[in-house]
């Protein structure tokens, strides 16, 4: 017995030593998780990841109705769970709202995906097509983030390293004008690598990124930068984009009833230029949750988060469109005697109004209209006026159900295009920045229904940063 | 048996363990047939040392009570015998002889013979516990040799008390223990800490050792089984455990079996529980009045007609609180048989418990078996081996709190909504209350059910080379398994119906060598010296498998391929732990004693030179009580002041916590590129410290321990100060840095208090009527020094997730851990301040909060702290009542000096979150314009904002709560042959006195695994009333 005990002993104290290091089976770590073409493409779709997870970040519910809620087409419940929707809209917003704060992370943790392709792509060596793809696709997210991120916040921390370091954490913040210039030179090399055609549905092309760009170039000519000449460029940008429609493979759907049918017929159209897509048969937070529940009214089981003012819906071109982009009856009761008084939007219902959150259909976040009518303005305001632009505009106007513009001045015509994108984009994330960038915030809240809620103000362009990043660095503040 | 264990850290493989568990059982029912030859063999020899005479007796106590398992033994010879359960003995001796009758627990009695044959001996008790044998960290000592701060617990001390988990006997009875049931779920969580919390990041719950096995989880612990508990509280005492020692260690001793008495014990409990209280909530038609009111407030279309209203008047409508409640039934059976030889000793006990929860579908089942084996081989070797199996299935015992749960929904769903439509389908969607599932529905459309099976072989071998040198080798391994299972249906999922399975197995191995040296030198030097090699590793292996929109939703978690999508996750981790330990106690006189501990542990979790620690330790004591000027007083029995200073680690940290690693589960990094499948990816996790280190506590106590009366008095103080340095702080970073946290070594956190342990026997009369009380006291401060520079600090807490936006919790220097975050309410605006209402955008009856900053707006720069959670001061009382054969047990526990974050309330009084509109009583009592212009609670406006996060929600959780009444007793002894019977009726949760306006103060949305967070209540599953009955069958 005693041999036995000292043999354990001796064997136990042999055994050790090595036992102490770590073998991490099963985990990723460092930068070497980027160094095969797999790797870089799992952290590409892991970039895209934070755009789309539902209920914790980025675009697919209606915090990002709420987020834009200080334009003139929406509007929430005065009671009920809605207070952060309310102050967004009366212009009394604290940075302790949790809506806008899904877009910031959504957006910044895209942007730190992205970075950690853009930093460490030139580890993978091989595949060079597939690793020019998967760059640009970095660059196009970088750039699309930034974008919303400065649209809404104005001057806001820049940040070009996925790799933590603890001065970042203390960093200041950029204007706008810095912004804008990391945005074009990103859209620039996107355009460049990425393919012509999406190599899935909800992935971004070279029509993405040249789209985006003519996006990015018409609004630097507003408010705040004012750089007109970036308007003629929006235009031949836009042009660029129109006349390789058919290889970027883009175009209108018609008739409109296809595109808000709410149905999987909506889903994957030509129109969409660069859309998230959604599988909640696969994951419930892989859900579309901004259409359904989310846009009825509480009287047919909806949860009210958005719906119109009723002086946009009141001012809203009789027609097909109206028709299409409206719900007016509600549980066979006329809108004005629902429990809200308002009117829905019948284009976010999904099949014939299921009262569901998790739906499936693509949410479009640059569609294939937005290029034809930023070609249209962009071309109004830069005095280049034409027949192009013309038809531009009137194959918006026709798919809608509305007669030709014809024979306007520049300045007229860039106001009608500017109020067709309105109707176009009706509830669709457009309308908020138009306001901003033609400064038109003021004028459009002004003689407000007084069914809808009043401004509180005062009036602001941009959000607050979220109270939890100025904690974290008061250089935000 | 040790061969076979050594075997299996070797192959470290499961179907080995069940092999070895296999073998055990059958090895341990071929030692029973052993011990049972045995036994046959003792008996006849006994007869055959024939004495010329018998005597009879009987051995009773103080109360005339009998007393069994008293040794009843002939003077000057190794014959004797024991008392049976009637306190009958029978035994042949010398007509002159002397008998000695002794008993732990009892001043020894010698009794003449002379010539009688009946000797009836009564037995007085001997409350001193001079004697007594405490276990302590790889070793015993005699509990007045003491030099730490140890509180001793042995299972006679809750005998009369319903004991379900091992928590409820350490509840109150050791000052400086705290208890909290967080979780009133069966089988939930509890939260205990020893002298406070150490730690932020890390998890400051105490390190169980089962029987010498380290980190064994008492939740598979079997109460019936447990002969002692101490607790070692004061660094000299827990530095031998190195650095998992700064929280404190619960030492666990289960029974052994007695030589020579073999018994059998039953026992059987039957309880029936149900909710402390429940909310005071709307009924339908006042409910449906309350809408139309704020309908018209906010300038909308009523959502009810008068008839309808009249007719919820009339009918009643759903009371959510009754659908989802229910009295919930409880069953145990206890059986246990042991006995044994002078050589060998064998304890079998087999336990069943099946509570259901207080919320309908939840409830915990137990299954436990144990077998406990000691031989004596030589005279210098000893074995044993402890073999115990538990099987725990826990039903929807997690995930039912926050704001998903029942509880929160029935306070959420509208009274005026019904719980099923015509078709006896459940009602999905409430078109005027919440937005989420319907209450019922996920209580009875969701099961999520954890089966654990635990086995744990402890196996050990004591040899003495010479007198006072000896070796001790302990392997254990401990196996647990843990199979989940969900669901949820159809009705709780929007039609896409999904079910979960994982699997997880954690292999814990553990081998001790332990070799003592004791020795006394001129009888006036005592020394005892230990050194002990030690190595420890912890592996976990599981993979997990979910189901989405099932085809078949009837067939729940049993067919997972019959879905829509799949996806699978798997893990590993591993952590090994190596250490080296020795210890001396000297003692000169047995007045001066002195204790010196040394350990070094290498643990795997941490880099380069950090993996090493050492953790020294020092204590002295003086027994004052020995010296003469004392002694000659007659007063004490002990005296003794004591002092200690140590120091302990925490690594605080999971393994893997250096590296930079990335998430690659689903639900951070599956995105959908199309609407029909989800393409896999990965995204960056928390940002990477190599540098990261143990957190070190230093910590100094000072006690004195007295035993007064022949120990009718005891009592006992001590005063001390912790100090942990190296905080290792999870900081979080900036979302705009993609989020998440880094970890660091950074800041000091103190805890400094006095614990106090009073116990007494004020009545013991002759008339058999005694009273024994003992009382506990601890005050605890904790104050965080320093943060590495910062002064404020943000937690990740999210509790209120969707009600509140910011952390709960802020950790602040000066302040204490659990300080609340947040606004500071004013009450309403009133109509005489409309003026100043309107720079903030609002209306007198709207809510009012202090502007810290003046300008005008209400946001995060006006968030102050507001309160803590951490409670300051915990009571236990526990008193015994005796007359004949009656005993009553009452035991009274009381926390105190802290805040709660009532949001239960605050989602039932407010529309947020999923809420839609109020359902509490109280809103009927808001500001009206005109009608009631004093009320705080804000009136129904646009310009409302209602912060939950703020001190409208905080109240005082104060509480005194008669934590357990039991009566037992035991039938008289004519009664009935040869069993010794006793019957109980008790109640759990009897009665509660607090302002706390929720359910339970003592139930929090908390996990025991995180201090950042205390006592905060959203829908957490509330404590239960309990009412129980049972008895006991001993042969």
């Amino acid at each position: 017995m005693k041999k036995i005990l000292v043999i354990l002993i001796a064997t136990s104290l042999f055994s050790c030593k090595k036992s102490l290091t770590e073998d991490p089976k099963g985990q990723i770590s460092g930068e070497n998780a980027l160094n095969t073409l797999n790797g870089l493409n799992a952290a590409l779709v892991g970039a895209y990841k934070p755009l789309s997870n539902t209920w914790t970040s980025g675009f697919a519910t209606a915090a990002l109705d709420a987020t834009l809620m200080g334009s003139d087409d929406l509007t929430t419940h005065p009671g009920s769970n809605k207070q952060e929707f309310r102050d967004l809209d009366q212009f009394s917003v604290s940075n302790l709202n949790s809506r806008i704060f899904q877009i910031w992370s959504g957006s910044y943790k895209s942007i730190q995906g992205a970075n950690n392709i853009i930093n460490n792509y030139q580890l993978v060596t091989t595949n060079p097509n597939e690793v020019k793809q998967i760059l640009g696709e970095a660059y196009f997210l970088r750039a699309f983030n930034y974008y919303w991120l400065v649209r809404l916040w104005g001057d806001i921390p820049m940040i070009k390293t996925a790799a933590y370091t603890p001065e970042l954490s203390k960093i200041l913040k950029s204007s706008p004008a810095e912004i804008y210039k990391l945005i074009e030179e990103d859209l620039m090399q996107a355009e460049t690598l990425l393919g012509n055609t999406k190599l899935a549905l909800g992935r971004a092309s070279k029509g993405s990124a040249k789209a985006l760009l003519a996006d990015v170039y018409l609004t630097e000519g507003g408010w705040p930068l004012k750089n007109t000449s970036k308007i003629a460029l929006a235009a031949s940008k836009a042009k660029e984009v129109m006349d390789n429609k058919a290889l970027y493979g883009f175009d209108i759907t018609t008739p409109l009833s296809t595109l808000w049918g709410g149905t999987s017929a909506a889903v994957g159209t030509p129109e969409e230029v660069f859309a998230l897509q959604f599988c909640p048969n696969c994951n419930w937070f892989n859900s579309n949750a901004i259409y359904g529940n989310s846009c009825m009214s509480s009287d047919e089981n909806g949860w009210d988060d958005y719906f119109s003012e009723i002086n946009f819906f009141n001012n809203f071109p009789e027609g097909l469109r109206k028709d299409i982009t409206f719900q007016t009856v509600i549980k066979g009761l006329p809108w004005q005697n629902s429990t809200t008084g308002h009117p829905y939007f019948g284009k976010f219902r999904v099949n014939g109004g299921e009262t569901t959150w998790q739906t499936a259909q693509s949410l479009p976040l640059i569609r294939y209209a937005h290029v034809l009518l930023i070609y249209a303005e962009a071309k109004a305001r830069s005095g280049s006026l034409d027949a192009s632009a013309y038809s531009a505009v009137n194959a918006i106007r026709t798919r809608a159900g509305l007669p030709n513009l014809s024979g306007l001045s520049d300045a007229d015509f860039a106001t009608a295009v500017v109020k067709e994108r309105s109707w176009e984009f009706a509830g669709e994330w457009t309308r908020w920045f138009d306001l901003t960038r033609l400064e038109m915030v003021e004028s459009a809240n002004a003689g407000k229904n007084s069914k809808d809620l009043p401004i509180i103000g005062p009036i602001k362009y941009y959000v607050p940063i979220p109270a939890s990043e100025v904690a974290l660095n008061p250089n935000l503040k | 048996m040790l061969m076979y264990v050594n075997y299996l850290t070797m192959r470290n493989a499961l179907f080995n363990l069940l092999n070895v568990v296999k073998m055990n059982i059958a090895t341990f029912f071929s030692i029973k047939v052993c011990i049972l030859f045995i036994c046959i063999i003792q008996l006849s020899s006994l007869g055959l040392k024939a004495q010329d005479h018998t005597v009879n007796g009987m051995v009773t106590d103080n109360l005339g009570l009998p007393v069994e398992g008293v040794n009843v033994t002939i003077k000057n010879s190794t014959n004797g015998t024991i008392t049976n359960v009637k306190g009958a003995y029978s035994i042949k001796v010398s007509r002159d002889g002397v008998i000695i009758f002794s008993n732990s627990g009892y001043l020894s009695k010698e009794v003449g013979v002379n010539n009688k044959n009946s000797l009836n001996v009564q037995l007085i008790a001997d409350l001193r516990s001079l004697d007594q044998v405490v276990v302590v960290g790889y070793g015993t000592r005699k509990k007045s040799d003491l030099t730490g701060a140890v509180a001793s617990i042995s299972a006679k001390d809750f005998k009369d008390q319903p004991v379900y988990r091992i928590d409820q006997a350490l509840q109150g009875r050791a000052a400086g223990v705290q208890v909290v049931n967080n979780s009133g779920v069966p089988g939930g969580d509890v939260n205990i800490r020893i002298r406070g919390s150490n730690s932020i990041l890390g998890n400051n719950n105490p390190l169980y050792i089962i029987d010498g096995f380290i980190g064994g989880d008492f939740n598979n612990l079997n109460p019936a089984d447990v002969e002692s508990i101490e607790v070692l509280k004061d660094a000299s005492s827990t530095a031998i455990y190195g650095s998992r020692g700064a929280n404190g260690v619960i030492l666990i001793t289960t029974k052994k079996g007695s030589s020579r008495k073999n018994s059998i014990d039953f026992t059987s409990r039957f309880a029936n529980s149900t909710v402390l209280k429940k909310f005071d909530l709307l009924n339908a038609g006042d409910f449906a009045t309350v809408v139309n009111e704020r309908n018209t407030a906010l300038g909308l279309a009523p959502s009810f007609t008068t008839s309808q209203i009249s007719d919820y008047y009339a009918k009643g409508g759903t009371n959510w609180q009754n659908e989802i409640f229910r009295t919930a039934p409880a069953q145990e059976y206890q059986l246990s048989i042991s006995g044994g030889s002078d050589k060998t000793t064998y304890l079998i006990s087999g336990n069943y418990l099946d509570e259901k929860g207080v919320i309908n579908n939840s409830g915990f089942k137990r299954y436990s078996i144990r077998s406990n084996i000691n031989s004596t081989i030589t005279d210098k070797l000893k074995v044993a081996l402890n073999f115990s199996g538990a099987r725990r299935i826990n039903t929807n015992t997690s995930g039912t709190q926050g704001k998903s749960g029942p509880l929160t929904q029935a306070l959420a769903w509208a009274p005026t909504t019904p719980v099923k439509d015509a078709d006896g389908n459940y009602i999905t969607n409430d078109p005027i209350g919440s937005i989420f599932a319907n209450p019922v529905a996920l209580a009875y459309e969701q099961d999520n059910t954890n089966v654990a099976t635990n086995a744990n072989v402890v196996a050990r071998g004591n040899y003495e080379f010479i007198k006072g040198l000896s070796l001790d080798v302990t392997l254990g391994a401990d196996y647990q398994n843990i199979q989940g299972a969900s669901f949820a249906g159809p009705s709780v999922t929007n039609n896409i119906p999904n079910a979960n399975r994982s699997s997880g197995e954690y292999l814990n191995i553990q081998n001790t060598n332990t070799l003592n040296y004791m020795h006394n030198f001129n009888k006036v030097h005592n020394l005892n010296i230990t050194a002990v090699f030690e190595n420890q590793s912890l592996t976990f292996n599981g993979f997990n498998a979910n189901a989405n929109k099932l085809i078949f939703s009837n067939l729940g978690y049993n067919n997972l391929s019959l879905a829509a999508a799949n996806g699978a996750t798997a893990g590993y981790s591993k952590s090994t732990i190596v250490s080296y330990l020795g210890r001396v106690n000297y003692s000169y006189k047995d007045k001066y004693l002195i204790t010196g501990s040394l350990r070094q542990d290498g643990s795997s979790k941490f880099q380069g030179n950090n993996k090493y620690s050492l953790f020294p330790s020092a204590a002295v004591a003086w027994k004052l009580s020995e010296e003469n000027f004392i002694k000659s007083t007659s007063l004490f029995d002990l005296l003794k002041i004591r002092a200690s200073y140590g120091l302990t680690g925490s690594q605080a940290i999971n393994p893997y916590s250096t590296l930079a690693t990335y998430l690659t589960d689903p639900y951070n990094a599956a995105t959908s590129f199309n609407s029909s499948s989800v393409t896999s990816g990965f995204v960056i996790g928390n940002a990477a410290n190599s540098n990261l280190k143990w957190e070190t506590t230093s910590a100094m106590d000072v006690g004195i321990d007295m035993e007064m009366m022949h120990g009718k008095l005891r009592f006992s103080a001590d005063y001390y100060n912790k100090t942990t340095s190296d905080l290792l702080l999870s900081q979080p970073l900036p979302t705009y840095l993609g989020g998440g946290s880094i970890t660091k070594n950074v800041g000091e956190i103190n805890n400094k208090g006095w614990d106090f342990a009073l116990s007494a026997t004020p009545i013991s009369s002759k008339s058999g009527f005694t009273w024994t009380s003992t009382f506990n006291v601890s005050l605890l401060q904790n104050n965080i020094v320093s943060l590495g520079g910062q002064d404020l600090l943000f937690t990740g807490s999210n509790v209120g997730s969707g009600l509140s936006t910011q952390p709960e919790f802020v950790l602040k220097t000066g302040n204490s851990l659990g300080a609340y975050w947040g606004l500071k309410y004013l009450g309403t605006w009133k109509s005489s301040e409309s003026a100043a209402a309107a720079t903030y955008g609002a209306k007198p009856g709207d809510s009012k909060y202090e502007d810290i900053n003046n300008d005008k707006a209400i946001n995060g720069s006006d968030y102050q702290i507001i309160g803590n959670g951490l409670p300051k001061t915990s009571l236990g009382w526990d008193n015994t009542f005796q007359y004949k054969g009656f005993s009553i047990n009452v035991f009274i526990q009381s926390l105190n000096g802290y805040d709660k974050l009532n949001y239960t309330y605050g989602s039932a009084i407010t529309a947020n979150a999923d809420a839609r509109q109020a359902t509490s009583t109280d809103i009927q009592n808001r500001y009206i314009v005109g009608k009631n212009e004093t009320s705080d609670i804000p009136a129904f406006s646009a310009s409302n904002k209602n912060v939950i996060q703020s001190t409208r929600f905080l109240e005082k959780g104060d509480f005194i709560r008669i934590k357990n009444v039991n009566l037992s007793y035991e039938l008289p002894k004519n009664l009935i042959k040869k069993a010794s019977v006793k019957l109980f009726i008790g109640a759990i949760n009897l009665f509660t006195i607090t302002k706390y306006k929720g359910i339970d103060p003592e139930s929090s949305t908390t996990s025991s695994s995180n201090d950042s967070v205390q006592s905060i209540d959203y829908g957490s599953y509330p404590n239960a009333k309990r009412f129980i009955a049972g008895f006991t069958i001993k042969l």
